[in-house]
C-alpha cells in the first residue's frame, strides 16, 4: 500500500450559497487508515465540506483527489464508486423495512434478489467490526443508536473505504458513544479511513488520530491529536482564547414557583409520552432536564405552556405578586396569559414554533405583544424599539431590524427569540436546547442571560443535551427516560456517568 | 438531494417547452388546413357569384358594403352545433363572394353580457348584420339591438322577436320537425324490416330517444320523429330519456345504453355529441342522428340524420339588407327553402325502398300536403286533440295563449319559428329526471 | 500526474442567488416577456403563414382597439382582481381554497334570487343593500363550511373546497330550472330587463364603472388589512407556522374560520358584481373559471394586492387579446392560447432566474 498517497485530498475548495460563503479555499488531507476529526463551530462549513466529498453538493471551485486521482463527484452514487460513504445526521432509512432490507436497498446487481444470501454477507461485516444488530428488526422499532448502526453497516456493505460520520454522537448516550468508538477503532484497524465531524472536544481527544479545524469556512490547519489539548483546539476553532467556565451563583430566595404533580400525557397515536412526572421548579434556580432526545422533554415543556392536552396531573403556579396559586392544567396559552402568569418559553424548534422565519425581527418581536390595545391595527412602534434594543444588547448580527429572521444565522435567531422571551420579565422561563447550533460565543451569551434571569429571581427550566453544560450551569438536574423521571440529582455533586445511567434506565425510580 | 431536485425541475421545464412545441405543431397543422379551405372557397366564389346573383334576382346586388358578424356559443372545432353554423357561413361567404374582412366570426361567446359586448364590438367594427347562434344569446342581442337601430340583429332559435317588436331584431328557425318526421319514416321502415326478419314482434317495436331538456324544441322534435315512424309502423312506441345538457358525451352514452337495455330496438337523439351514435354502434342498434352525418361512427348502425342548413337564411338576411328590404321578424325555413335537409341515407343499414319513401315524403312536405302533427294520427290521454292553447308569446306566465289546432293539425312553427309543441302524446313515455 | 476526470462536470449548474435589486429584477422580467414574444413570433412564422407583427398588433387591438374594448378590459380585470383579492387571505394562511368558483357562484345565485323575488316589490335603494348582504352571506357560508371541517376535523380543504364547487354548480343548475325564462330553455335570461331593478347604476353612463371603483377600493382595503391590521398579522403567522400561532396563543380555529368567512364573502361580492354590475343573469358558467385563474394571479403577485392589479391585468390582457387573434385570423383560440402559454411560461420562468444563478462549466486551472 502506498502510504504516501492520501485517501482524499482537497485543494482550494470553495462553496457559496448566494452571498454566504460556506467554504473558502479549503485544503484538507485524509490519510489512509486514520481517524480524522473535523472540528469547528456550527456554521463553520464542516458539513458542507463533507457533503461535497459525498456528492451532495459540487464545489464551486477547487479540486478533489481520491487516491491521488482527480475526481469529480456529482452524486452519492459517484461517491460510492470512489468507495466513499457518508452517515448523515438525519438518517435516511425506510421505516417499514427491516435492517437488512434497508442495507441492500438500491444496490443494482445482476441475478436474483436473495435476501438470505445478502444477510449472510451483512453478518460477516457485522462480526468483523463488532456491530450488534438484529437484521430482521424493522427500523421504526429501533432506537437511534441502532438506526445509526444500520446506516454504518449500509455504507460498509457498499464497500466504502472512506467513511464520513456527521456528528454521530449527538444523539447517543455516553455508553452508546463508547460502543461506537470501539467499532470505529475496529474499522480503522481494517485500513478504513474515517472522518468524524464533531464539536465535542473530549471526543476529539479520545478517538481521533488527527484533527483538522475549520473556522468560518476556511481551514485553519490540522494537528496530531497527541500533540494538542482542548484549550489549543478551542483557540484554533474560535480564533481567540475563550473562558470556558460558567459563572454559577448559589440559588437565592428559593420559593416553590411551579409545582408539577403526576403529569400524564399521550401523543396523537395514543402512546404514552409523559407518565407520572412530578417535580417542583423553584425561583432563583436553574432546573435542568436531561435525557436522550425524544424522551418527553418537549411534551413536558409544551404541557406547561398550554400546548399539550393532558391526561391527568396538576400544573400549579405560585404567583409571587398576588400570592395566589393557579392551576394551569389544560389551559390555552391565552388563558394562561390572562391569569397573569408570567411564563416565557423558548421552544427547541425556533423557526417552527418560537419565531416566524419569513417575518422580520420587528414582526417577530411583536408576536407576544401585538394584541395590546383595542385598535384593529398594529402598532409597530414599541416592537421596533424593543427589536432594536435586542439587536444592540445581545449583539445580533443583522443588516437591520427589517431583515427576515430566516436570513439570520442560528445563533442570531436564538438571540432574537431569547431576547423577546426575556423582555417580558418572566417569572418562569423555560428553554429547550437553547444553544443547539450556536457557536461558543453565542452559547455563552445565552448562558449568561439565563444566569442573569436566575439572579433576578426567575425560575429557569433548562432542557439540554450537553451533559457538561448541564452539570456546569444548573443547580438541580432532573433526568427523564421514556417519559418517566428516573432521578433528580444535585448538579454540583453528580457525574456524567451517573446521569448517563439514569438516561437509559427504563422503568423509572419506583420500580 | 436539492441538486437532483433542481435538475429534475429543469428537465421537466424543458419537457414542457418541447411538449408545448409538439402540441403546437399538431394544432397548427389543423389550423392551416381549415384556413386553406376558407381561402380556396372564397377564391372560387368571388368570380362566380356576381352573375349567378344577377340571374336569380334580376338585380345586380352589390355586396361590397356588407359586413356580417357572427357570434357562436362554442368554437366550431369543439361543437357540432356551432360547426353546422360555421359550414353555412363558409358556404354563404363563398357563394356571395364576401371577403374575409366582411365576415367576422367570434366564437366561444358565453350566454352572458359577453354576448352583448361581442355584439357591440361587432357593431364598432362596422357590421351591418349581427347573427347569434344560441338561444341564450337572445336577451343580449335584444339589448344591443335597442342601442343600435341601424344594425340588423338576427338570432337563431329564439322566440322573442314578434313580442318585443324591435324592427331590427329578428328570429329564425327551420321546420326541422319535418326533417325529423322523414327520419322517423326511415326508422319505422327499419323496424318493419326487423319485425319481418323475426327479430322481435310488432308489439315489441320500441324506440329510444335521448333528449337534451324537456323543452318544446326537444319535445316537438321527438314527437315528429315518433309520428314519422308510426306512419309506417303503427305499433311502435317510444321511450325518452333526458340528459339535461346540450352537450354531454358521457350522459348521452349512458342514457342511450340504458334505453337499449330497457328493450329499445332503435335509438335517436337530440343532443350534440357522438355519445349515443357510438353506443349504438357498440350494441349493434340502429341509430338516427341529428345535424351531422354519423355513418363513419356507426357504419353498421347509422341510418340517416336530419339537419338544419342555415345558409338559406343567412343569404336571405344579407340579401334583404343589400336590397334595403325588411328582414322577416320571424323566419322559418323548410324543405322548400333548403333549410331542412337529410343527410345521405346509409343504404347498408336502411331497409329496402327507404330512399323512395324519403323522396315521396319530402315532396309531400314541399307541396304542403303533409302535416306532421295531424291530429288524426295521434291521441293524447286516449283522446283526439281538438284544441290546444300553446305558449307562443314569451312571457313570465308560461301559459298557453294561442289556439294552434287549425284544420285538423297542430300548426307548429306557424305562429313563431321556434317550436312550441310540448305535449307528450300517447305511445311516448318521457321520464323527467332531476 | 495524469489528468483523469472520470466524471465530467455538468455543463450547467444551478446555484441559489441573493435577492437582487428590484430594478434588476424588473429588467429580468421584462427580458423574459420579450423572449416569450420572440419565441411566439418564431412559432407563428414557423407553423402559420401569418405575420407575427400583425398577430401582436391584433393582440393589442383586442384590448385597446376601441373605447368599448378598453372598458371590457378593465371590467374583466376588475372581476378577476376581485376574486384574486378574495382568495388571497386564505392562501396567505396556507388554506388551499380552490373553491372560489363555487363561492362566487353562490354569491351570484343569492344576488339573482334577490333580484328575481324582490325586484318588483322593493325599492331599488333598499334592494341593492339586500343584494349586497345576501351575496356576501352566501359566499361566506360556502367558504366557512370547508373551513369549519378543516378547523375542527382537520379535513383536507383542497378536496373539500373542490367538491363544494360541484355542489354549488348543481345548486345553480337546480335554481335555473326554477327561474328559467322561457320555460325549458335552461337559461335565466336577463333578469328584470324591463325594470332594471337591482341593476347597478351606470355611473357617468358607463356600465362597469361601479364595478371598477368597488374593486379599486377593495384592493386598497385588502392591502391595508393584510399589512397593517392585527387580523392580517394573525393570518401571516398561522400561514407561516401553525405551531408558532398556537405557541403565542392565537386561536387557530378562529382565525381559519374568520379568514375563510372573509374570503368567501369577497367571492360572494364578486358574484354580486358579476350579476348586478354586468351580466344581469346567472348560469353555471357565471364564474367562468376565474376562481381558478385567481389563484394564479394571487401567487404570481406573491399575495401583494398592489402587484395583483398588474398580474390580473396581464392575464386578462392576454385573454382578451387572444380572443381577438382568434377572431381576426379565424383561427380557433388554440393559437392564441399557445402564444399566451409561451409568454406566461417565460414570465414564470423569469421568477426562477431571479432565485437561481446558472453557472456554465468552466475550465479549471491546470494542476501540475
Amino acid at each position: 500500500m502506498e502510504t504516501t498517497v492520501p485517501a482524499i485530498e482537497l485543494r482550494g475548495i470553495c462553496k457559496y450559497f448566494g452571498k454566504i460563503v460556506a467554504n473558502k479555499n479549503v485544503n484538507l488531507i485524509v490519510e489512509k487508515g486514520e481517524i480524522l476529526s473535523i472540528l469547528g463551530e456550527n456554521g463553520s462549513g464542516k458539513t458542507t465540506l463533507m457533503n461535497m466529498i459525498a456528492g451532495i453538493y459540487q464545489p464551486d471551485d477547487g479540486m478533489i483527489y481520491i487516491n491521488g486521482q482527480e475526481a469529480s463527484i456529482h452524486s452519492p452514487k459517484d461517491a460510492f464508486s470512489y468507495k466513499i460513504g457518508m452517515i448523515h445526521q438525519h438518517f435516511k432509512l425506510i421505516d417499514v423495512f427491516s435492517a437488512a432490507e434497508n442495507i441492500v436497498l438500491g444496490i443494482k446487481e445482476k441475478g436474483k434478489y436473495d435476501l438470505k444470501k445478502e444477510k449472510e454477507s451483512i453478518r460477516t461485516i457485522c462480526d468483523k467490526y463488532g456491530f450488534i444488530i438484529d437484521l430482521d428488526k424493522k427500523i421504526y422499532s429501533m432506537s437511534v443508536s441502532e438506526k445509526q448502526t444500520v446506516e454504518i453497516v449500509k455504507v460498509l456493505y457498499r464497500g466504502a473505504d472512506i467513511l464520513i460520520l456527521d456528528e454521530p454522537t449527538a444523539v447517543l448516550t455516553p455508553q452508546e458513544t463508547v460502543k461506537l468508538f470501539d467499532v470505529m477503532r475496529a474499522m480503522k484497524k481494517d485500513g478504513k479511513s474515517i472522518v468524524i465531524i464533531t464539536h465535542k472536544l473530549n471526543e476529539v481527544m479520545e478517538i481521533s488520530d488527527r484533527v483538522a479545524v475549520l473556522r468560518k469556512g476556511e481551514s485553519v490547519g490540522s494537528v496530531l491529536t497527541k500533540d494538542t489539548n482542548p484549550e489549543e483546539l478551542t483557540a484554533l476553532m474560535v480564533g481567540k482564547k475563550v473562558e470556558l467556565n460558567i459563572d454559577r451563583s448559589e440559588p437565592k430566595n428559593c420559593e416553590d414557583r411551579l409545582i408539577i404533580r403526576d403529569l400524564n400525557c399521550r401523543n396523537r397515536e395514543g402512546a404514552k409520552i409523559i407518565s407520572n412526572v412530578t417535580f417542583t421548579a423553584k425561583s432563583g434556580e436553574i432546573f435542568g432536564i436531561a435525557g436522550i432526545a425524544g424522551s418527553g422533554q418537549r411534551e413536558l415543556l409544551e404541557s406547561i405552556a398550554g400546548l399539550q392536552k393532558l391526561e391527568s396531573g396538576e400544573i400549579l403556579y405560585n404567583d409571587p405578586e398576588s400570592g395566589k396559586q393557579e392551576n394551569l392544567r389544560n389551559k390555552t396559552p391565552m388563558q394562561i396569559r390572562h391569569l397573569g402568569v408570567r411564563l416565557s418559553f423558548v421552544p427547541e424548534d425556533r423557526l417552527g414554533m418560537g419565531l416566524v422565519g419569513n417575518m422580520d425581527i420587528i414582526d417577530n418581536v411583536m408576536l407576544r405583544s401585538y394584541r395590546k390595545g383595542h385598535s384593529a391595527f398594529l402598532r409597530r412602534k414599541e416592537p421596533k424599539t424593543l427589536a432594536e434594543k435586542i439587536i444592540r444588547d445581545l449583539e445580533v448580527v443583522t443588516p437591520d431590524a427589517k431583515t427576515p429572521v430566516r436570513r439570520l444565522s442560528g445563533g442570531n435567531v436564538q438571540k432574537v427569540l431569547v431576547g423577546r422571551e426575556i423582555a417580558s420579565a418572566p417569572k418562569v422561563l423555560m428553554v429547550a436546547y437553547p444553544v443547539r447550533g450556536l457557536d461558543i460565543n453565542s452559547s455563552y451569551t445565552i448562558y449568561n442571560l439565563l444566569n442573569e434571569q436566575k439572579n433576578g429571581g426567575a425560575s429557569i427550566i433548562f432542557v439540554g443535551e450537553d451533559l457538561d453544560v448541564l452539570i456546569a450551569l444548573c443547580d438541580r438536574i432532573m433526568v427523564i427516560c421514556g417519559g418517566q423521571v428516573t432521578g433528580i440529582v444535585d448538579a454540583r455533586t453528580t457525574t456524567k456517568e451517573e446521569i448517563g445511567l439514569l438516561m437509559t434506565k427504563t422503568g423509572g425510580e419506583e420500580q | 438531494m436539492k441538486k437532483t431536485l433542481k435538475i429534475l425541475a429543469l428537465v421537466l421545464s424543458l419537457c414542457m417547452v418541447i411538449g408545448c412545441f409538439a402540441a403546437c405543431d399538431n394544432t397548427a397543422d389543423d389550423e392551416t388546413l381549415t384556413d386553406g379551405n376558407v381561402v380556396s372557397d372564397g377564391n372560387v366564389a368571388t368570380d362566380g357569384n356576381a352573375t349567378a346573383g344577377d340571374a336569380a334576382d334580376d338585380v345586380a346586388l352589390d355586396y361590397s358594403n356588407i359586413k356580417v358578424g357572427f357570434i357562436f356559443l362554442h368554437a366550431p372545432t369543439d361543437s357540432t352545433y356551432d360547426k353546422n353554423f360555421m359550414n353555412a357561413v363558409e358556404e354563404v361567404q363563398a357563394t356571395l363572394g364576401l371577403s374575409d374582412d366582411q365576415v367576422i366570426v367570434m366564437s366561444d361567446i358565453a350566454e352572458s353580457e359577453a354576448c352583448y359586448e361581442a355584439a357591440m364590438d361587432l357593431v364598432d367594427q362596422g357590421c351591418n348584420i349581427v347573427f347569434g347562434d344560441s338561444f341564450g344569446h337572445e336577451d343580449y342581442l335584444i339589448q344591443a339591438a335597442q342601442e343600435c337601430p341601424d344594425v340588423q340583429f338576427c338570432h337563431a332559435t329564439g322566440d322573442s322577436a314578434k313580442v318585443e317588436n324591435i324592427p331590427n331584431f329578428h328570429n329564425a328557425f327551420a321546420s326541422i320537425y319535418e326533417g325529423r318526421f322523414v327520419a322517423g319514416i326511415v326508422a319505422g321502415m327499419k323496424l318493419n324490416e326487423m319485425i319481418e326478419n323475426g327479430e322481435f314482434t310488432a308489439e315489441e317495436a320500441k324506440m329510444g330517444y335521448v333528449g337534451a331538456f324537456p323543452y318544446a324544441e326537444v319535445i316537438s322534435g321527438y314527437t315528429s320523429f315518433y309520428l314519422g315512424a308510426k306512419s309506417v309502423c303503427p305499433t311502435v312506441t317510444m321511450e325518452v330519456k333526458y340528459t339535461n345538457s346540450w352537450f354531454d358525451i358521457d350522459a348521452e352514452r349512458t342514457q342511450a345504453i340504458a334505453l337499449i337495455e330497457s328493450g329499445c330496438k332503435l335509438i335517436s337523439q337530440h343532443a350534440d355529441s357522438e355519445g349515443a351514435p357510438k353506443a349504438c354502434e357498440e350494441y349493434g342498434v340502429p341509430n338516427v342522428a341529428y345535424n351531422v352525418n354519423t355513418s363513419d361512427m356507426g357504419p353498421t348502425t347509422a341510418l340517416i340524420s336530419s339537419k338544419i342548413n342555415w345558409a338559406p337564411y343567412m343569404t336571405y338576411m344579407i340579401d334583404c339588407v343589400v336590397k334595403g328590404e325588411e328582414i322577416a321578424a320571424d323566419w322559418c325555413g323548410g324543405f322548400n327553402e333548403g333549410a331542412v335537409e337529410l343527410t345521405e341515407l346509409n343504404t347498408a343499414v336502411a331497409a329496402e325502398g327507404t330512399q323512395e319513401a324519403i323522396d315521396a315524403a319530402i315532396e309531400a312536405f314541399k307541396n304542403g300536403e303533409l302535416h306532421v302533427y295531424d291530429t288524426a294520427t295521434f291521441t293524447v290521454n286516449g283522446e283526439v286533440l281538438t284544441s290546444y292553447l300553446a305558449d307562443v308569446q314569451p312571457d313570465a306566465a308560461y301559459e298557453g295563449d294561442t289556439e294552434v289546432i287549425i284544420d285538423g293539425y297542430f300548426a307548429e312553427s306557424e305562429f313563431r319559428s321556434a317550436p312550441y309543441f310540448n305535449i307528450i302524446i300517447d305511445g311516448i313515455t318521457a321520464v323527467v329526471e332531476g | 500526474m495524469s489528468h483523469v476526470a472520470p466524471h465530467a462536470e455538468p455543463l450547467i449548474r444551478l446555484s441559489k442567488r441573493d435577492a437582487m435589486p428590484s430594478w434588476k429584477g424588473m429588467l429580468v422580467r421584462i427580458l423574459g416577456i420579450l423572449l416569450g414574444v420572440a419565441l411566439s413570433s418564431l412559432f407563428i412564422v414557423l407553423v402559420t403563414d401569418l405575420n407575427p407583427i400583425e398577430v401582436f398588433t391584433s393582440l393589442f387591438d383586442g384590448c385597446f382597439g376601441t373605447p368599448r374594448r378598453i372598458w371590457n378590459l378593465f371590467q374583466n380585470t376588475a372581476i378577476l382582481l376581485c376574486i384574486s383579492l378574495a382568495v388571497t387571505p386564505a392562501y396567505k394562511m396556507k388554506f388551499w381554497n380552490i373553491g372560489a368558483e363555487g363561492q362566487v357562484l353562490m354569491g351570484a345565485a343569492a344576488t339573482a334570487a334577490c333580484m328575481i323575488y324582490f325586484g318588483n316589490t322593493i325599492n331599488q335603494w333598499l334592494l341593492i343593500p339586500i343584494m349586497i348582504v345576501a351575496s356576501l352571506f352566501a359566499g361566506m357560508v360556502w367558504g366557512m363550511i370547508p373551513a369549519f371541517f378543516k378547523a375542527y376535523f382537520n379535513t383536507n380543504e383542497t378536496l373539500f373546497t373542490l367538491m363544494m364547487n360541484y355542489v354549488a354548480t348543481q345548486i345553480v343548475a337546480f335554481l335555473i330550472t326554477y327561474w328559467e325564462n322561457p320555460k325549458g330553455s335552461n337559461s335565466v335570461g336577463v333578469i328584470n330587463a324591463a325594470t332594471k331593478a337591482g341593476w347597478f347604476p351606470y355611473l357617468f353612463g358607463k356600465q362597469y364603472l361601479v364595478n371598477i371603483i368597488v374593486v379599486v377600493v377593495l384592493t386598497a382595503i385588502m392591502y391595508i388589512y393584510l399589512k397593517y391590521s392585527k387580523h392580517g398579522y394573525e393570518i401571516s403567522v398561522v400561514g407561516e407556522s401553525e405551531n408558532t400561532a398556537r405557541y403565542i396563543g392565537i386561536n387557530v380555529k378562529k382565525v381559519i374560520l374568520r379568514t375563510m368567512a372573509l374570503s368567501g364573502a369577497l367571492c360572494g361580492l364578486a358574484g354580486l358584481l358579476l350579476v348586478a354590475g354586468s351580466g344581469h343573469t346567472v348560469s353555471t358558467s357565471t364564474a367562468g373559471g376565474r376562481g381558478f385563474t385567481a389563484i394564479l394571479v394571487s401567487w404570481l403577485a406573491k399575495f401583494n394586492p398592489a402587484v395583483m392589479t398588474l398580474t390580473s391585468f396581464l392575464i386578462v390582457f392576454f385573454e382578451r387579446g387572444a380572443a381577438q387573434i382568434a377572431t381576426a385570423f379565424r383561427m380557433n383560440e388554440s393559437l392564441a392560447d399557445i402564444i399566451t402559454g409561451i409568454i406566461l411560461f417565460f414570465i414564470i420562468g423569469s421568477e426562477f432566474f431571479l432565485n437561481y444563478k446558472v453557472n456554465f462549466r468552466h475550465k479549471h486551472k491546470e494542476v501540475a
